[in-house]
């Protein structure tokens, strides 16, 4: 919680700071932060390392396509023939951090059949904790799917606890969409939990800061009332108020933002507001996924499937798609809504963990590299809505450390 | 055996093979079902549409899935239908179904080229019905001993 409270690992670090500093003073003049007592600098800034932000550590730019469904996620089971299938795709923004809970909708609807083997179908972040949680349930399971899990689209998300992010637009999701929707994401959140404190942090939580020179407000959506058309019209959302929000129904679990009083602010700018988030680091999460699906007997064939028609093909009877956005093709669902999205990552710097967006950038520290996702002022859920673009755009990324470097270059940080 | 099993087991395969050439394909790929020319024009259209993802040299990338190799095991044994129509509808993804069913058709006769299949006489049609009389497969599989 560093910049918030006092933790035993402020001191620390802390301290360790001040021996640094004790032993490099018999070499002169090393303008360097002077952290003093309780995590804070001379000028009395609460102490946080800076984070370097430097094109030339760009390791990797990655783009992506999130399955958006006005409807939300599609559920449902489908009869074919002699096989059933469940439907587990379209989670828009909010895959990652719905996918124990739609497994669990998922896997509930198989077992109500009872299956002894279940087939699933794609190995994104939705395929394989659906395989694992329907291990977990006493079933066999084989994946088929194009790729495993590191070469899938769901590595190409940012990776943060968001689990209302482009999930389905208002009108269409409708009323019942939010009991939904609350399920997935409590049951998501509890499972995720497991998964803190241990080896290569594959689930973690960390400080979010927003940075303005003005004073920071929550985001509203209000509706523009000079835009007539609408998804029912157009089939694709005119402006940011058509988007459904759920998150205040779990917000007795979820750490709330709060803003920085002065004196509290680590960072250069006037104001500052915070709020804990989790995130999950594809790395060390995945490698735990596969290895939980193997050592459970899990069996994998590549394979690429195209059309309904090749699912009753499969020995097993049960077979639960989670395609994510190649369903549009496979199952020619019309109704998925292509977003892009864009990550560039830097060398991990892991001294610095926490994340902030200032001057419309996002950035995350994350176990496998910092994180940066630059949007147009005043982006919001329209940004990237009907791009299917997945080439990735390295200048987007460029311009985004340009935009925040100016943070790290204040005086403050060597004050 | 008995007469009586002979003439069951016949009967079995005579209906397998019945079966079998009723509904597959008359040609394969390995078979030459496209020209030289089609697929000269396929390589600049693939070139200008696809490479961008793809790879100059049909190799993909982390991302964007070979399209050699890995692409004839992800469609042995189909209908040259399904892969046109595949490509037609969810290609190239930044503008899905922008190529005509003509251009479509030589960027899958280059594909097939790149991959090793022979070339033939007859252009590779883009009607969905001649498609589906031709399949897609490599001349020799190499399997495991049952």
């Amino acid at each position: 919680m560093i910049g918030v409270g006092f933790g035993r690992r402020d001191m620390l670090k802390a301290s360790a700071a001040l021996g640094g500093l004790a032993g490099l003073s018999a070499c002169a003049t090393v303008p360097a932060a002077r952290p003093t007592v309780f995590g804070r600098r001379a000028s009395g800034k609460p102490y946080l390392p800076p984070m370097r932000m430097n094109v030339d550590e760009i390791v990797d730019v990655k783009c992506c396509i999130r399955p958006f469904r006005p409807q939300g996620p599609r559920l449902d089971a489908e009869p074919l023939g002699d096989t059933l299938v469940i439907h587990n795709y379209g989670h828009g923004g909010s895959g990652w951090s719905l996918s124990w809970g739609s497994a669990e909708i998922a896997v509930t609807k198989a077992l109500s059949v009872l299956p002894r083997e279940v087939a699933v179908v794609g190995c994104g972040i939705i395929g394989l904790t659906t395989a694992v949680a329907a291990q977990r349930a006493g079933l066999k399971v084989t994946i088929y799917a194009r790729e495993l899990f590191n070469r899938t689209r769901s590595v190409r998300a940012n990776g943060s606890w968001t689990p209302d992010s482009r999930i389905a637009l208002t009108d269409p999701a409708g009323p019942g969409f939010g009991d939904v929707w609350e399920q997935m994401a409590r049951i998501s959140w509890k499972a995720f939990r497991s998964y803190l404190g241990l080896p290569g942090a594959p689930v973690d939580f960390s400080d979010q800061y927003s940075l303005s020179n003005e004073p920071i407000v929550r985001r509203e959506h209000p509706s523009d009332a000079t835009i007539a058309d609408s998804y029912a019209t157009k089939g694709l959302p005119q402006q940011e108020s058509e988007f459904g929000h759920y998150a205040d129904r779990i917000k007795d679990i979820i750490p709330q933002a709060r803003n920085l009083e002065e004196g509290e602010n680590p960072f250069p700018t006037k104001f500052a507001r915070t709020a804990s988030q989790m995130h999950f680091n594809f790395g060390s999460y995945g490698h735990l996924l596969m290895q939980e699906f193997y050592a459970g007997g899990g069996h994998y064939e590549m394979r690429d499937f195209h059309s309904p028609a090749d699912f009753k093909t499969l020995r097993e009877k049960v077979v639960i798609n989670c395609t994510g956005y190649a369903a549009r093709e496979l199952v020619r669902d019309n109704t998925i809504i292509p977003v892009r999205g864009q990550t560039g990552w830097l060398i991990p710097q892991p001294e610095a963990h926490y994340g902030f967006r200032y001057n419309d950038v996002s950035v995350l520290s994350k176990s496998d590299g910092v994180m940066i996702m630059n949007f147009p002022p005043n982006a919001g859920e329209m940004y990237g809505v009907n791009d299917s673009t997945e080439i990735p755009d390295r200048s987007d990324i460029e311009e985004g450390i340009r935009k925040v470097a100016p943070l790290f270059a204040d005086p403050m940080w060597r004050a | 055996m008995t007469i009586a099993r002979f003439l069951i087991a016949a009967g079995c395969a005579g209906g397998i093979a019945a079966s079998l050439s009723a509904a597959d394909p008359v040609k394969t790929s390995a078979q030459g079902i496209y020209t030289d020319a089609q697929a000269a024009e396929g390589a600049e259209l693939y070139q200008a549409s696809c490479a961008a993802c793809h790879g100059a040299a049909l190799g993909g990338s982390m991302e964007t899935p070979p399209l050699n190799g890995k692409w004839v095991a992800n469609w042995s044994g189909k209908p040259m239908s399904q892969v046109v129509d595949y490509i037609s509808h969810a290609m190239p993804l930044y503008a899905p179904g922008s190529l005509s069913p003509e251009d479509n058709a030589k960027i899958v006769a280059y594909l097939l080229k790149a991959n090793g299949m022979p070339a033939g006489a007859a252009m590779l049609p883009s009607d969905p019905a001649a498609l589906a009389k031709l399949r897609f497969d490599v001349a020799r599989r190499y399997e495991p001993k049952p």
